[in-house]
């Protein structure tokens, strides 16, 4: 297997709203691995997704793709490359006027030109390896919210992508689910060899998959390596994240300009 | 004062930006090359949903509107012993303005609004987004077909008040007010021209579909992913084209007249 990175982030800075997000963002992640991407809430974690998709532009720097700067593609060659990869929603996103079998066909039918028949075979196949295939004609409407991520999974995977990025998959569900997805996440990785990027707040489940840790915040990575890397970091700041202490160098009060007492 | 002025400029300016997204939203939607196979259905469906399903509203509102010109319309001819241009009266106007116009204003609100609130719908549930990492294009397989199912069905709309209209016209005027059915219908047929009145009717519906539909679609592709952003995109949809509608309107008239 190749061994360079599946994508590489170089130098990238990136505002939304007049608010510095990144300022000079480095990160590589390997190719065949799961890496979690960590970080506090409203560090932009999901906003890393969006960059590696081109679905936002940087203000400078570049996101390589298998060595492909995806935001120097024109839209044609965009959507080309973008089947390589896909992308599991924190909604899911599924399409609600369909049902979990035609959601999970509809690339096939978009990029394909396949009969009906092997269509439905594939379909078939990646519904029950997400254990859905009993929930084929079931309506988004219909499903839980646990249901509805595995149904969003088995149609990111329909394509054979070499990568799939999830979007706070385990927002939400109960243990069991988040057990089951968890299990998802790493026997996909390992039986179809894809490379995945997870990002979550979910520490403990992701680290026990995970391969490889990134750690972002105040614009750029705080941290990054094995799991047990991370584990074991002296830095105080990933120490708090980790441990989920409530107070630390990220304090519980958020800066403001009044005094407490003067308020009050 | 200098806060003013900034922020007046950002309005300025964002007001610009956001005009040039929606040309770019247009052009890129008028490029697309047609997909015979994977669009017809959907536009179909668009077709029925923004079209046929405003039937009802186009064909109420033009009976009525229609009835209300021919009864105003008689009670003034007969101060001037002109009844016998109420045919000519109720089918210029209709063909010439109110056809297109009121067809064009019922659309914004019931078609154009229901097109932004699906849209931004589709944003705020990230069914937008999943579609472009999917390597499908929403411009392609959402936007185009809702926007040439608009295009096709406002002048048929159009063409559906402007005969209910007259026919409610004829209603008040010759079934109910005791005119002459002959001479109702002789002034109507020899006063309104194909050239001069109906081509520029089917353009003034044209361009309307146009601009409305377009106004509709951005305004949902643009809108803030939240319910407040999809109701205020919405509202702004009927205010837009209501006003765009009524302003080339005007320079139309003045253009083709």
């Amino acid at each position: 297997m190749n061994d360079d990175p599946i994508v590489k982030i170089e130098n990238v800075s990136f505002s939304y709203s007049g608010k510095n997000i990144y300022h000079g963002l480095n990160v590589s992640f390997p190719r065949g691995k799961i890496t979690a991407v960590l970080g506090p809430s409203g560090t932009g974690k999901t906003t890393v997704l969006r960059l590696i998709g081109a679905q936002l532009k940087p203000d400078c720097g570049k996101v390589l793709f298998d060595g492909v700067d995806m935001h120097a593609l024109k839209r044609k060659e965009l959507y080309k490359i973008r089947q390589k990869m896909s992308m599991l929603f924190q909604s899911g996103a599924l399409f609600q006027d369909m049902n979990v079998f035609e959601n999970t066909a509809y690339p096939l039918y978009e990029h394909t030109n396949l009969p009906h028949e092997i269509i439905r075979d594939v379909v078939m196949m990646k519904l029950e390896a997400v254990g859905m295939r009993a929930a084929s004609k079931l309506y988004p409407s219909e499903l839980s919210g646990g249901m509805s991520r595995r149904a969003a999974l088995a149609r990111a995977m329909v394509l054979d992508p070499e990568l799939i990025m999830y979007d706070e998959p385990f927002v939400g569900q109960d243990p069991i689910t988040k057990g089951v997805l968890v299990k998802l996440i790493a026997d996909l990785n390992e039986a179809l060899g894809l490379s995945s990027i997870v990002v979550t707040h979910d520490v403990k489940e992701i680290l026990e998959i995970a391969h490889y840790v990134v750690i972002v915040a105040e614009g750029s990575v705080l941290g990054e390596g094995t799991p047990e890397e991370i584990k074991n970091s002296s830095d105080p700041r990933i120490r708090q994240f980790i441990n989920g202490e409530f107070d630390g160098p990220y304090a519980f009060h958020l800066k403001g300009k009044d005094n407490y007492l003067e308020e009050l | 004062m200098l806060n003013f002025l900034g922020a007046l400029g950002r309005y300025f300016l964002q007001k610009i930006s956001s005009l040039g997204r929606s040309f770019v939203m247009l052009i890129n939607v008028l490029l697309v090359k047609p997909d015979f196979k994977r669009n017809t259905l959907l536009l179909i469906n668009e077709v029925y949903f923004v079209g046929v399903q405003s039937v009802i509203i186009i064909l109420v509102s033009g009976l009525f509107i229609g009835m209300v010109l021919g009864l105003q319309g008689f009670n003034i001819l007969k101060d001037f012993m002109a009844t016998g241009s109420l045919g000519t009266l109720v089918a210029l106007s209709i063909i010439r303005e109110l056809g297109p116009v009121v067809a064009a204003l019922l659309y914004a609100g019931r078609a154009g609004s229901a097109l932004t609130a699906e849209i931004g719908q589709l944003k705020a549930s990230e069914q937008l987004s999943a579609l472009e990492m999917m390597a499908v294009d929403p411009l392609h397989r959402v936007i185009a077909p809702r926007f040439w199912g608009g295009v096709i069905s406002l002048p048929l709309l159009s063409l559906l008040f402007a005969v209910i209209g007259i026919y409610g016209g004829k209603l008040v005027g010759v079934d109910w007010l005791g005119l002459d059915e002959g001479i109702f219908w002789s002034g109507m047929q020899s006063s309104v021209d194909i050239f001069d009145d109906v081509i520029p009717m089917a353009v003034k519906s044209f361009v309307f579909a146009v601009v409305c539909t377009w106004i509709a679609l951005f305004n949902g592709y643009d809108c803030k992913p939240t319910s407040a952003g999809i109701s205020a995109a919405t509202t702004s949809t009927v205010v837009q084209s209501s006003l765009s509608v009524l302003g080339l309107d005007f320079i139309l008239t003045a253009l083709m007249f």
